[in-house]
């Protein structure tokens, strides 16, 4: 070797030293406090997703300490060997290590090695169905809306609920689930592929037509009251963002109360047809069979609407003005059933009436009224 | 005329520059064309990108009142990004530099090269031409069906056959390409080069060419079969007619887990590169990092249903191991890029600083990568931004800046000039923070529950600080190009004169003029290790 | 720089002369073909995989429909028995033009043409009858893969025939001698694969 090991400054070392500690340290304290916090999944709502929460926790914490480690290494050398006007002779032409080699070959392994016996051990615990769940639900995911059926424990339907969002005002809408009781969910789609996603479940799976999947959860006692976001996750076209769902926790006496209601909606008998002016509208193959309708002004009327797309494909018959204000807001009913819908009095003018659940141009319409 | 380029006389210019340019089969100008080309549609990616970003600045659909033209957006910006940009310009690279590192003339099939390029522009054109055809593909970079079937609220009209035309010339012209690389590689190294004295940057152009040549058909026969389904009647792919619709990704998968190697692969062995020459020291465990090469490649096609945990549809646990053991050949890299720098004599050149641009960021697209190799947190981060955080920490933090790294590395090769170190560092600077202000915070988004490919949000999901963070540094990113186009105009003219071998650098191609004859070496150096012109700077010290 | 850089124009050097055509092992143009057959392959594979998987999920296999309709013991026999006659007529010509007998060679290769081209016409002939029977590549899964399986193997045919008619054209024009004749023994790997696929097809999807 015609090179010679070079004597460093000290301060060079120094100032690397302390830029690196001092980066660790911001790292730590980013991580283990604040901001970190905001890198760590929402408190898990279910058994299951605090199982995953814990798994995720640990894998975070090696990812910080080899995030440490490395990028500590990467920024001592680039701070440390800085090349010197006085360099001329060559560095230490070292090829490699075996020994140091061997090292950054197996503590990896032996790293991921470990995870992934935790990870499985998680799966097989979060991934589990029981052959008697205490509560069954059938979601049916079609483009672009959620349906929740209600079974009994023989699989037999109840209950349908056909608006997937809560709302405050009714206290109406939304997938209730009792909690401290496992609910078995089974996903179906008519169309394409969507996903069943609730952050605070830490937990998703994809809706797959032509394939059942399965997934069961019990959400904590002490969440009962809460309501939890819900979200297609699943790319399925132009109206992906707005597959909103949520998810009601109850108390198992609150949720019983809240399917008996269900039920009896469900079997209500439908109100007769309104007098006045009553409009036919069908919907058929995703498109309406008219795309003009008229109405005289300030008379309320009524749309008699028969959806004679498949059970799944849900549609409705909102108004909407010039600036897509919504005026009439009805609640969208599934394939195979018919529905009448009243509608305010509205002022001389144009209108658009829409699908809310299929905004395109084939369920789309003009409301004249003169 | 072309083919008399051996003894270039005046005659050479009488069909005109262009005529030269469009007719030629030279590697190294071939290689320039592929990297303006993908450069031209890394723009364009680019701005559809800033469209996304801006619409999502703010909650509320602001300009995309039509979410399907946001659906476009997004999955056009990652189809030229990936097929038009950062393969291409791999491969472009790999073209420019790989004949000039084993001492070769010339790629082996030098018309069959020209061919691969020329595809390039075609589908291109036939991509970006489907946004005036009534609507682009729409469905993903991912394409899945049954959204990307026929169907009125699925994928009607011209833009996805298109996308699918498309890919499969692309895709062509990518296997061919590699069977050109391969025979380059394997019939035409120089006599003394032999497969353990190559450049790093052969041996990863060669690992993925293997990729490129065993993965690249399997996706086409899955378009194929989309095409079929779309246009024939065919029921591969709709569960309504006894096809699967998880049949597909497992096919586009097994393909394009493979393809992501493809796109890092190469930009590893550009660094592999760079690191030493900077740091005056042999890369670090060269043997290593070869069979570190082979063997991600090799498990690369034994991961691909990691995209798949949430369908309930493939073995779990299977996937999940391997996917964790890909952990483990990487960091046997990472680990010998850091010990090549340790106890070096640093020179911060640009190349070196994108480089190291690379280590930092690739390495936590590594981890956040890892974190989705465990199943039950994937079933919390599929499809929401965390993905996309990992897919940018890769190919953007990866990818992207060892391109960059290449760009100014062989800038002086290809043209005689030096860029400016000035502009370089202001690039990498506005760079290296916008790219961090841009994906960091999806991370946060990701885990707080926010979904990939929406248009919109809830404003209160608490999405709002970080998305509008995101969005500036989009636009800090899209800055920080322009010095870059800046420096090249200004270095093609003004720019320091390279000389051959600018930076004391250790393989074949310095070993020759800036920018190289037609032919590309008048006589070359002996080869006793992997840094020939290292042995004939040095003498044989330090082996 | 250092005196030590001028190292390099002092140092050994070896001449470039000939480095192009490295004469060890197989040539460039066979090697390509190897390569550009093991994509090939990887295509098949996928619809292959594509097939089977789709059969799995659907039975029974074939549909009641068409359960007759796919008879290994009729035309479709003939045109398997011509092309697989086809790669040994490939295989005469090249050992031919590998002794230099140029007019074997033209004529195995012609020979080779017109069963390729045979094939072809028995194939469009035999998607006719299966039309008259009603079932076409939109009639469910079994019309699907069929199709889709069988055309993509005749468009290869297609593309070899192509490739053995230019070979036959150079061939004439006496281009090939038994020094040179990559070009040849390329064309005749491919041709062997595309056989090799078809035997292949049709024992899955007329046999099993
Ligand atoms: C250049 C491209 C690139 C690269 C290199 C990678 C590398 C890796 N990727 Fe990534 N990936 C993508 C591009 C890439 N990926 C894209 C585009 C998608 C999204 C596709 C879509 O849906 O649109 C994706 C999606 C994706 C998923 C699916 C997520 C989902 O949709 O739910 C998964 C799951 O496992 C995954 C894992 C990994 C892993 C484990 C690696 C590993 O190779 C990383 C290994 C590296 C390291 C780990 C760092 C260095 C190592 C060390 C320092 C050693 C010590 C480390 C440990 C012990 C952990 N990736
Ligand atoms: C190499 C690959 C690559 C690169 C480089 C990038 C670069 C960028 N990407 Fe992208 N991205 C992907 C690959 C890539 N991306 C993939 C695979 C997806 C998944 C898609 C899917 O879900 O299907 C994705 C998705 C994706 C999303 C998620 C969309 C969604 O899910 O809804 C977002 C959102 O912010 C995003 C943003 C960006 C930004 C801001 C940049 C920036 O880095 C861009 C920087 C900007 C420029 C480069 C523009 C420069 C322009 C100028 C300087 C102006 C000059 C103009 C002219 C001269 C004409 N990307
Ligand atoms: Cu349904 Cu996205
Ligand atoms: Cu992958």
């Amino acid at each position: 070797m015609s090179s010679t090991p070079r004597k460093r400054p000290a301060p060079d070392a120094l100032v690397a030293g302390v830029v690196v500690a001092i980066l660790i340290a911001l790292v730590l304290a980013v991580f283990l406090t604040g901001l970190g916090s905001t890198l760590y999944p929402p408190k898990a709502a279910t058994s299951q997703g605090r199982e995953i929460r814990g798994l995720y926790d640990i894998v975070f914490a090696f990812a910080i300490a080899i995030f440490i480690v490395v990028e500590g290494l990467i920024v001592w050398s680039v701070l440390r060997y800085r090349r010197r006007p006085t360099d001329v002779e060559l560095p230490a032409q070292t090829h490699g290590n075996n020994i140091a080699e061997a090292i950054w070959t197996l503590v990896p392994t032996a790293i991921v090695l470990f995870l992934f016996v935790i990870s499985w051990q998680t799966l097989n615990s979060v991934d589990a169905v029981s052959a008697q769940p205490d509560v069954r639900i059938h979601a049916i995911a079609g483009q672009f809306q959620w349906q929740f059926e209600y079974l009994d424990g023989n699989g037999t339907k109840v209950a349908t609920q056909l608006a997937p969002e809560y709302s405050a005002d009714t206290g109406e809408g939304g997938m209730a689930v009792p909690v401290g009781r496992s609910v078995q969910v089974t996903l179906d789609s008519p169309d394409v592929i969507h996903a069943f996603y609730v952050p605070r479940f830490l937990f998703k799976r994809d809706v797959v037509p032509g394939q059942t999947n399965r997934f069961e959860f019990t959400v904590d006692p002490k969440e009962a009251g809460q309501v939890f976001r819900g979200q297609c996750a699943e790319l399925c076209g132009a109206g992906h963002r707005r597959m909103l769902f949520e998810v009601i926790a109850l108390s198992p006496a609150d949720y019983d109360t809240w399917l008996q209601a269900l039920i009896a909606k469900s079997n209500a008998t439908p109100a007769p047809p309104p007098s006045g002016t009553v409009l036919n509208v069908v919907a058929k193959d995703i498109a309406y069979d008219t795309k003009a309708l008229d109405v005289a002004a300030g008379t309320p009327f009524a749309i008699t609407f028969s959806n004679q797309d498949p059970s799944g494909v849900t549609h409705d018959i909102d108004i909407r003005d010039a600036n897509g204000n919504v005026l009439a807001n009805q609640e969208p009913i599934n394939g195979g059933t018919s529905a009448n819908y009243a509608y305010p009095g509205l002022p001389a003018g144009t209108y658009t009436f829409i699908c809310s659940v299929h905004p395109i141009p084939a369920m789309t319409g003009t409301l004249t009224v003169k | 005329m072309a083919t008399h380029a051996l003894a270039p006389d005046a005659s050479a210019y009488s069909r005109g520059l262009l005529y030269e340019w469009l007719t030629t089969t030279d590697h190294k100008k071939i290689g320039i064309m592929y990297v303006i080309n993908s450069f031209i549609f890394f723009l364009i990616g680019g701005v559809l990108a800033l469209v996304v970003r801006t619409e999502l600045a703010q909650p509320g659909l602001q300009f995309l009142t039509d979410e399907r033209v946001y659906n476009e957006m997004f999955t056009m910006h990652a189809t030229l990004m990936i097929f038009l940009f950062v393969i291409p310009m791999l491969a472009g690279l790999g073209n420019y530099a790989v004949p000039l590192m084993v001492g070769a003339p010339d790629m082996a099939f030098p018309r069959i090269n020209a061919l691969s390029f020329w595809m390039l522009p075609l589908a291109g054109i036939l991509l970006v031409s489907s946004f005036f055809t009534g609507g682009a593909a729409a469905a993903g970079w991912t394409s899945y069906p049954p959204l990307s079937g026929e169907g009125p609220l699925n994928s009607p009209g011209a833009g996805q056959d298109l996308w699918i035309v498309g890919l499969i010339l692309i895709g062509t012209s990518s296997i061919l390409g590699a069977i050109n690389f391969l025979v380059t590689i394997f019939k035409m190294r120089a006599p003394g080069m032999t497969l353990f004295r190559m450049p790093i940057m052969v041996w990863t152009i060669l690992v993925t060419s293997v990729l490129v040549l065993m993965a690249t058909p399997v996706i086409t026969s899955a378009l194929v079969m989309l095409f079929i389904d779309r246009n024939y009647g065919g029921t591969f792919f709709d569960p309504s007619g006894g096809g699967s619709a998880t049949l597909y990704q497992n096919v586009f998968w097994f393909y394009s887990h493979p393809a992501v190697y493809v796109m890092i692969l190469p930009a590893m062995g550009v660094v592999s590169e760079v690191l030493p020459v900077f740091s005056r020291k042999p890369l670090f465990g060269y043997k290593a990092f070869v069979f570190a090469t082979a063997a991600i490649g090799a498990l690369g096609f034994s991961v691909w249903a990691h995209h798949m945990f949430t369908t309930g549809s493939v073995f779990l646990p299977f996937f999940s191991l391997l996917t964790f053991m890909i952990a483990v050949p990487t960091g046997v890299k990472m680990f010998n890029w850091v010990f090549t720098l340790f106890r070096g004599q640093l020179t911060f050149s640009t190349p070196l600083i994108f480089a190291i641009g690379f280590l930092t960021m690739f390495l936590i697209g590594g981890i956040n990568g890892a974190f989705s190799a465990s199943v039950p947190v994937d079933f919390a981060l599929h499809d929401t931004y965390w993905i996309v955080a990992h897919i940018h920490y890769v190919l953007f933090g990866g990818s992207v800046f060892g391109i960059f790294a290449g760009i100014y590395y062989w800038f002086p090769k290809m043209t005689g000039r030096m860029l400016d170190e000035g502009l370089g560092k202001i690039q990498f600077v506005l760079m290296f923070v916008g790219f961090n202000l841009t994906f960091f915070p999806m991370h946060m988004l990701g885990i707080q529950g926010m979904p990939r490919r929406i248009a919109d949000y809830a404003a209160n999901a608490g999405w709002n600080d970080w998305n509008r963070a995101a969005t500036i540094g989009g636009f800090v990113i899209a800055l920080s190009i322009l010095p870059f186009i800046w420096n090249v105009f200004v270095s093609l003219r003004n720019g320091r004169v390279a000389g051959d071998d600018p930076w004391e650098a250790n393989t074949l191609e310095w070993a020759t003029t800036s920018p190289p004859p037609p032919y590309n070496f008048d006589r070359l150096p002996e080869i006793r290790s992997e840094r020939p012109l290292f042995d004939a700077r040095h003498g044989r010290i330090g082996h | 720089m250092t005196a030590d850089s001028h190292a390099l124009t002092t140092g050994e050097h070896t001449s470039v002369a000939g480095l192009a055509h490295d004469r060890r092992g197989i040539s460039n143009p066979i090697l390509g073909m190897l390569l550009f057959i093991t994509s090939e392959v990887m295509f098949f594979g996928g619809l292959f995989a594509a097939y089977f998987s789709t059969r799995a999920a659907n039975k029974p296999w074939p549909p009641a429909q068409f359960s007759e309709i796919l008879n290994p013991f009729s035309l479709i026999l003939v045109a398997t028995v011509i092309l697989i006659a086809s790669s040994f007529t490939c295989q005469l010509a090249v050992a031919a033009i590998r002794r230099d007998d140029r007019r074997g060679f033209l004529r195995n290769m012609a020979v080779t043409f017109v069963l390729g081209v045979l094939f072809l016409v028995l194939q469009a002939y035999d998607y006719s009858l299966l039309f008259g029977e009603g079932m076409t590549i939109g009639s469910g899964p079994f019309g699907t893969t069929y199709f889709t399986l069988t055309s993509f193997h005749g468009a290869h045919v297609f593309g070899g025939v192509i490739m053995l008619g230019v070979i036959l054209y150079r061939g004439m024009s006496g281009q090939f001698s038994a020094r040179h004749h990559d070009a040849v023994e390329a064309a005749s790997l491919y041709w062997h694969f595309v056989d090799v696929v078809w035997i292949l097809l049709f024992t899955i999807l007329y046999f099993l």
